[in-house]
């Protein structure tokens, strides 16, 4: 192993097992299993630093696929972050799959990081991401294979401190009896201080627990030991409290004010096999002042915080020379509005056009400064067009503030038809908050509209093999959303809606209707919003061999049901339960910016179907303006 | 510029599409004048000598690459070794005349090492090697695109011995006709009477071509 000097399979740390057994077990199943580069390590610009000469070792798990891990741009902002101090290491982990995971067991081979082969028990922090409730279950069957005990109260003095952030962390109650400490907002300088104060406890012999509570004084960190939960007799909390005095009633999140100053990687791994995303994502911006009412990341990521063009054409230049990647694909919630969207992709173009590198922007804005620039590198890159007007009729648009008319569409539309494209992406949500079968009837109207406009154009101007893909997905209310109170719509329900849009779509020639079995949005909204109480379903259905939940073949329906039924917690008490106001949520002692009172005032705005203006035409007073500096547009 | 490069065993499970797309970045990131192909999709001007399996590892393949202008062979090594992941370095370079017979072209065998991963296994085959090689022919069954075809391998065979619980092989590789490892394999499990084919670790030493008087030598040295 290149990365760790001469011994292969892990630098001498590994005590209770011969070295050479542990790798050259890892290489017979490399043999057997389906694909074997999840698991080589190797890459480009993954990091080779020394075992021993680094007093921190942090274990990076992603809990889903090397493919889908490594597609995550902020695994590899943290992970080089990290990296960068010389006194700290950092490896990457991944789920493995099915097979691999099965003869991982039948050897005894534990979870092992991919730089040096290491079993996660022996780093310092385990690190979990949480992107998606349902990747939960993976990180209990990650936490066993690598020999960890998965409650945080069964853990050792020496075990690793398990740690999470992400943005799953701003609801961490369902995961509260498994990770030790949760590190909520932004992660690039708070996971080097949660680092730097683990490691000062460690040096100063702390125990476990009293390193936990200096944890504390870390901005956005939260250990769930150090607090109280009590209940009301129909199920809802009576109150939570901290039961130290290091335990802040609050947490606040961690905000880095300056973008432009904080840490970006100027090199990324480069796989060698197929990943989901495999190109440099640049992230010009953080947070969006749309304030679509759905859109949990919306408002946990406020303020909105823009990198500059000089910081952003530089980090591209050096990604760039570091990666030999062949696509940058600019990434932030709503690029389009990035301030000096324009100047930013004509001077990319213009530096990478010797390296014949294409620019590409997730929501195309197809301005005609942007449309002659585009045309001239692109021009084979004619793929799909993805559009998200999210509901049918302007009326629930209003309510859930989605600031697009149906004529934006139509003219963006009409556009990409006469520009040659010929396939389009319509993404729609049912089960919003006040919908009506009129709502489900406007998304097979929009979608005939739409097939009209590329009808429009006459025949030898028109690409050829019309493709209209309509996909509608099942609203999951999320916690920090002016529709936290709402209840999701039950199964029976949805079944219907969804029959309702077949036969609707059906009379629409050329479209194409995608919709998911509702069972899966059904249990993830159950999580978004449930309490320590989830954390006791999701072992029993951990238990019951659920894993892989997000991966449709499988995804056990029925063993999540039985999970549910035999520990006694109520699903619909969860997803199918309007809240009132003054309810004490899980998340409630979380500050994530945004206060409790903006968005009930904007969940009773959407009652009354009123949009809020796009926070950059004016301040609507969301919380962030307690800061100072720290929103620049609330003046 | 032809250059000799190394697949490690590390990664003997990355197959030869996403080795050439790692030595197409390796490219990019080397700040080296590659050739683009012209039209709509422009890549850079790389060819191999041969393709390597998925499972097998290199020791000395073989890339050749244009470039807008010539640079010397040490200043392209050691661009190159500073752009290539660790376990895929060049160990040498090469600049090739003007008009030269197309590599993949030239390559008329190849030398592997196989390792047996069971020593009762690799004994068996070492003892049985002599008649084996006695054989006069040795049908073995080759995939194609038209199904299984049955190939006489004796004749491919140049040279095949043990050496401790590996085997030494130097067998025809050409774009025509090929014994792949594989195919030895089944051949000498067959013969030894085992009920499957043994597990094993295949590197591949050296593409090999013809020298003037049509003895194998090294592609590289030629
Ligand atoms: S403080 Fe005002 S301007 Fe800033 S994000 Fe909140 S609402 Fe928008």
């Amino acid at each position: 192993m290149p990365s760790c000097g001469s011994e292969p399979g892990g630098c001498g740390q590994v005590k209770e097992e011969n070295p050479l057994t542990m790798h050259e077990k890892i290489e017979a199943m490399l043999e057997k299993v389906q694909k074997a580069p999840r698991y080589t390590g190797g890459e480009m610009n993954t990091a080779v630093k020394k075992w021993d000469e680094a007093a921190l070792r942090f274990a990076f798990c992603f809990p889903d696929t090397y493919e889908i891990g490594m597609s995550h741009l902020g695994m590899k902002i943290l992970y080089h972050g990290i990296n960068s101090q010389p006194d700290m290491l950092c490896e990457r982990v991944f789920m493995p799959w099915v097979d691999m995971k099965a003869l991982m067991e039948a050897e005894s081979v534990p979870l092992f990081s991919l730089e040096s082969r290491t079993p996660i028990s022996r780093f310092d922090v385990v690190g979990f991401t949480l992107q998606y409730e349902m990747s939960y279950t993976n990180i209990l069957a990650m936490l066993k294979l690598g020999g960890i005990p998965l409650k945080n109260a069964e853990r050792a003095e020496d075990d690793p401190i398990v740690v999470a952030g992400g943005p799953c962390a701003f609801n961490p109650e369902p995961l509260a009896e498994f990770i030790d400490a949760f590190m909520v907002g932004d992660g690039e300088e708070q996971i080097l201080e949660l680092n730097r104060a683990i490691l000062e406890g460690r040096r100063a012999g702390l125990s476990r627990m009293d390193i936990l509570k200096s944890l504390c004084r870390v901005q956005g960190v939260y250990v769930p030991a150090l607090y109280d939960v009590s209940y009301n007799e129909d199920g809802t909390i009576a109150a939570m409290k901290p039961n130290c005095p290091e335990a802040p009633e609050k947490v606040m999140k961690a905000i880095i004010t300056d973008l432009n100053s904080t840490y970006y990687p100027t090199e990324i791994p480069v796989p060698y096999t197929d990943i989901v995303h495999d190109r440099i994502m640049l992230e010009i911006m953080r947070g969006c002042t749309r304030g679509c009412r759905f859109c949990q990341a919306g408002m946990l990521y406020r303020p909105v915080r823009e990198r500059s063009l000089e910081n952003l054409v530089e980090l591209a230049m050096s990604l760039e020379n570091a990666t030999g990647y062949e696509d940058i694909s600019l990434s932030s919630l709503s690029s389009g509005d990035y301030t000096c969207l324009a100047e930013l992709i004509r001077e990319l173009i213009r530096r990478m056009k010797e390296k014949r590198v294409s620019i590409s922007l997730p929501s195309l804005r197809l301005d005609s400064i942007l449309k002659d620039s585009l045309e001239e590198t692109q021009k084979e890159r004619k793929t799909s067009l993805t559009f998200a007007p999210e509901a049918g009729t302007q009326r629930l648009r209003d309510v859930i503030n989605k600031g697009v008319t149906e004529d934006d569409l139509i003219e963006k539309v009409r556009d990409a038809f006469q520009g040659g494209w010929s396939s389009v992406k319509l993404y729609f949500m049912m089960g919003l908050p006040t919908e009506t079968y009129d709502d489900l009837d406007g998304i097979a109207d929009l979608a005939g509209k739409v097939v009209r406009e590329y009808f429009a154009v006459p025949k030898d101007q028109r690409a050829k093999g019309l493709r209209v893909t309509c996909s509608a997905s099942v609203f999951v209310p999320k916690p920090f959303t002016p529709f936290q109170w709402e209840p999701q719509d039950t199964q029976e329900v949805v079944r219907e809606k969804q029959r309702h849009l077949v036969t609707a779509l059906k009379k629409v020639k050329g479209v194409n209707f995608n919709y998911h079995e509702s069972d899966l949005s059904y249990l993830e909204a159950c999580f978004a919003r449930g309490d320590r109480r989830m954390g006791r379903v999701l072992l029993r259905a951990f238990e019951k061999g659920c894993m892989l939940d997000g991966w449709g073949e499988h995804f056990k329906y029925q063993a999540w049901r039985e999970a549910f039924e035999e520990t006694g917690v109520d699903p619909a008490f969860y997803a199918f339960r309007r809240r009132e106001k003054d309810e004490i949520l899980p998340w409630d002692f979380i500050d994530c910016g945004v206060t409790k009172e903006f968005l009930w005032r904007e969940k009773e705005r959407a009652d009354a179907a009123v949009t809020t203006k796009d926070c950059r035409k004016g301040c609507n007073g969301c919380g962030l303006q307690r800061f100072k500096g720290v929103c620049s547009f609330c003046g | 510029m032809m250059a000799v490069f190394e697949k490690s065993p590390r990664l003997r499970h990355i197959g030869h599409l996403d080795i050439q797309r790692a030595v197409q970045r390796a490219l990019r990131r080397s700040g080296l004048p590659v050739s683009y192909s012209k039209g709509f999709n422009p890549h850079i001007l790389l060819t191999f000598a041969s393709a390597l399996s998925t499972g097998y590892a290199g020791r000395r393949e073989i890339m050749e690459v244009q470039l807008e202008r010539e640079v010397s062979p040490e200043a392209f090594l050691s661009a190159m070794n500073a752009a290539m992941p660790p376990d895929m370095q060049l160990s040498e370079a090469k600049m090739l005349p003007d008009q030269h017979i197309a590599l993949m072209a030239a390559v008329q065998a190849a030398d592997y090492t196989i390792t047996l991963t069971d020593d009762a296994a690799a004994a068996a085959i070492a003892a049985k090697l002599p008649a084996f090689l006695a054989q006069e022919s040795i049908i073995a069954l080759r995939r194609t695109k038209s199904g299984m075809k049955e190939t006489d391998i004796r004749p491919l065979i140049h040279t095949l011995k043990a050496e401790g619980n590996a085997l030494r092989a130097v067998m025809t590789l050409t774009e025509r006709l090929a014994c792949k490892p594989g195919m030895l394999l089944d051949a000498l499990a067959a013969f030894c009477g085992f009920e499957e084919t043994p597990r094993v670790m295949v590197v591949r030493n050296a593409l090999l071509g013809a020298d003037t008087a049509g003895a194998l030598a090294p592609l590289e040295t030629l």
